[in-house]
């Protein structure tokens, strides 16, 4: 596997050629390397040969959809981001979109500009997030004795627990790990974790900090390291407060 | 849903309470008609002791029957007649039956008619989900080609692009407005037929002539794509069908063979017909992409798009073959599909009746 072709390659999923065809231009046009399939499960079998930096997939394929397509993926412990596009916009597949594990939804028909903005965004986020992993230093995180190996997305717990993280569980720590001991604000979280309005509410964050502390805080209901600081976001200390 | 639930309760009370006052009611007349026998009889136990006594005081039993009919004088007693015995205990039975029969008749009326109420609001909910199902793959039809005809109006107005690309795109997008106004018109015609607003009518028509001026239409687009259209059938074979269905048939079916054919970048559409036992088959093969076995059926019903394996070029609404099919089956003829797999072709075999006086 290459890496450094598969840092810029884009795999775009989608059934209707002609829609393919103009995704796969423009992509190319933006320097990307772009490879295409036509539904689910030759998408399923081109990724478990080859790697890419981003999976742009429709959601209704034939066959096997692309919720189900990057449910499957994340099942296997690919963490590839995934942009779906989709016919279906309304706000209840959009949940289901990011719930599946998907990076971001657009809705077709939809605007080449802010199509290549999010491609763009998504792919900053995971940038910062793979380079702010890479050293030996950066990689591992201990705190309170758990350890978080942010490469493979996998964590042991203070009780000896494994513990699998979901990409959007690990990039929140990473960010707060980044920036320990100082208050972070959730929509600095959102902005770094999701982009710009993928969710409509910051509740989000909220949700994502509990299941950081069920899997790490010794008592889940009096935290010593994933702090809350009232009305503005929270603060994450790696000693834990005494 | 709401308010299929909230009759189903109404119905299940007015039932309860139905067959509570059915049943208070053949209770109540049962013991009336009882105490009405009741009454009878007490009256007769007093005509029989008068009857007793007249004899007891020397009256002849002949005097004491003709003053009192329903009483019998056998060895010196008087004694109520067998037969107004037998007519009060029929009379109360007979009353009790005629309640019972009343009775169920009124709880199966109502049953009936609650059946009849739900079967109606059941055909009524399905119309109205159908119908909004219909809708919402409607719009979803449509936002692909849409998508793909902003995309390219887009990258055309981002992008300096060579004439080539130019071309490209515009042929693109020129696809994908005739794509949207086929969509147009098939979902027109589905829908008609879906409401089953179609007149049929069934006329003697020749299938040959049908058949070439649909192929006419489509052959530039057929060389285009280098697929080959060969038409086998003998002029004189004449089917049974409404004109304007039989050209929607053929051009629906032979449009299905072209989209198949396409993605394999070209190949043959093989049209032959026959009479056979009072029909006339057109059969259409097709060297395209094929489906699998177990889709035959499937692929007749309303938004099946089939996507094989080896097709990237598919174009469809889904709703081509619903037409032909809708259509056939309207004008009592049939139609199905065989392919021995994706990548094997298809075969299509239309049948209609044959039109009366055809020479075989």
């Amino acid at each position: 596997m290459n890496a450094t072709l598969a840092a810029t390659r884009v795999l775009v999923v989608e059934d209707d050629p002609h829609l393919a065809a103009g995704v796969m231009e423009n992509l190319r046009a933006e320097g990307y390397e772009v490879s295409t399939a036509g539904d689910g499960e030759r998408a399923l079998a081109w990724l478990r040969e080859q790697a890419c930096a981003l999976i742009v997939l429709d959601v209704m394929l034939p066959g096997i959809d692309g919720f189900g397509v990057c449910r499957t993926l994340r099942e296997q412990g690919n963490n590839t981001p995934v942009l779906f596009l989709t016919a279906r916009g309304d706000p209840v597949d959009r949940v289901q979109g990011l719930e599946s594990g998907g990076d971001d939804y657009l809705a077709k028909p939809f605007h080449l500009q802010e199509f290549l903005l999010r491609v763009r965004a998504i792919l900053r986020r995971w940038d910062w997030y793979r380079s702010a992993s890479s050293t030996a230093a950066t990689a591992v995180l201990r705190f309170g004795g758990n350890e978080v190996d942010f490469r493979v997305f996998r964590a042991r717990a203070w009780n000896g627990e494994a513990q699998e993280l979901t990409e959007k569980e690990a990039m929140i720590l990473k960010v707060l790990a980044e920036h320990a001991g100082e208050i972070v604000s959730r929509e600095d979280l959102l902005e770094r974790v999701w982009g710009y309005d993928v969710f409509p509410s910051t509740r989000t964050v909220d949700n994502f900090i509990l299941r950081l502390r069920k899997r790490f805080e010794k008592d889940p209901g009096r935290p010593r390291h994933f702090l809350t600081v009232w009305g503005v976001g929270y603060r994450f200390l790696t000693e834990g407060e005494p | 849903m709401k308010a299929t639930r909230v009759f189903q309760l109404t119905a299940l009370v007015l039932v309860v309470v139905s067959v509570v006052q059915v049943g208070w009611w053949v209770l109540d007349r049962h013991a009336q008609t009882h105490e009405k026998v009741r009454a009878a009889r007490a009256a007769y136990a007093e005509q029989t002791a008068a009857a007793q006594a007249l004899i007891d005081a020397g009256v002849s039993a002949p005097r004491v029957h003709e003053l009192l009919p329903q009483i019998v004088v056998a060895g010196g007693h008087a004694a109520l007649a067998p037969q107004v015995n037998e007519a009060l205990r029929t009379e109360e039975r007979h009353r009790d039956n005629q309640y019972a029969w009343e009775g169920s008749f009124f709880l199966l009326a109502l049953g009936a008619c609650i059946a009849v109420i739900a079967r109606a609001l059941r055909a009524e909910a399905r119309v109205l989900e159908q119908q909004d199902s219909f809708l919402a793959l409607v719009s979803h039809q449509f936002k692909t080609p849409l998508a793909s005809l902003q995309l390219s109006l887009e990258t055309m107005a981002l992008r300096t692009l060579s004439p080539e690309q130019s071309r490209t795109l515009i042929d693109r997008m020129l696809a994908d407005l005739a794509r949207m106004e086929a969509m147009v018109t098939q979902i027109l015609e589905s829908a008609r037929l879906e409401r089953g607003r179609v007149e049929f009518k069934s006329e003697p028509l020749e299938l040959g002539a049908a058949v070439a001026r649909v192929v006419a239409h489509l052959e530039e687009r057929a060389r285009q794509e280098r697929i080959r259209i060969s038409c086998d059938i003998e002029p004189g074979l004449y089917v049974a069908s409404d004109p304007l269905a039989l050209d929607v048939v053929v051009r629906n079916i032979l449009e299905n063979a072209l989209a198949a054919v396409t993605p394999l970048g070209g190949g043959s559409i093989a049209l032959s017909a026959r009479a056979h036992n009072g029909e006339v088959e057109l059969s259409v093969r097709d060297s395209g992409v094929g489906f699998r076995p177990a889709d035959s059926a499937r692929l007749f019903e309303r938004f099946t798009r089939l996507h094989p394996r080896g097709g990237s070029g598919h174009y469809g609404t889904g709703l081509g073959l619903f037409i032909v099919h809708r259509l056939m089956h309207l004008g009592q003829g049939r139609v199905s599909a065989h392919s021995e797999g994706v990548g094997q072709g298809a075969h299509f075999v239309l049948t209609w009746p044959a039109a009366q006086g055809q020479r075989s």
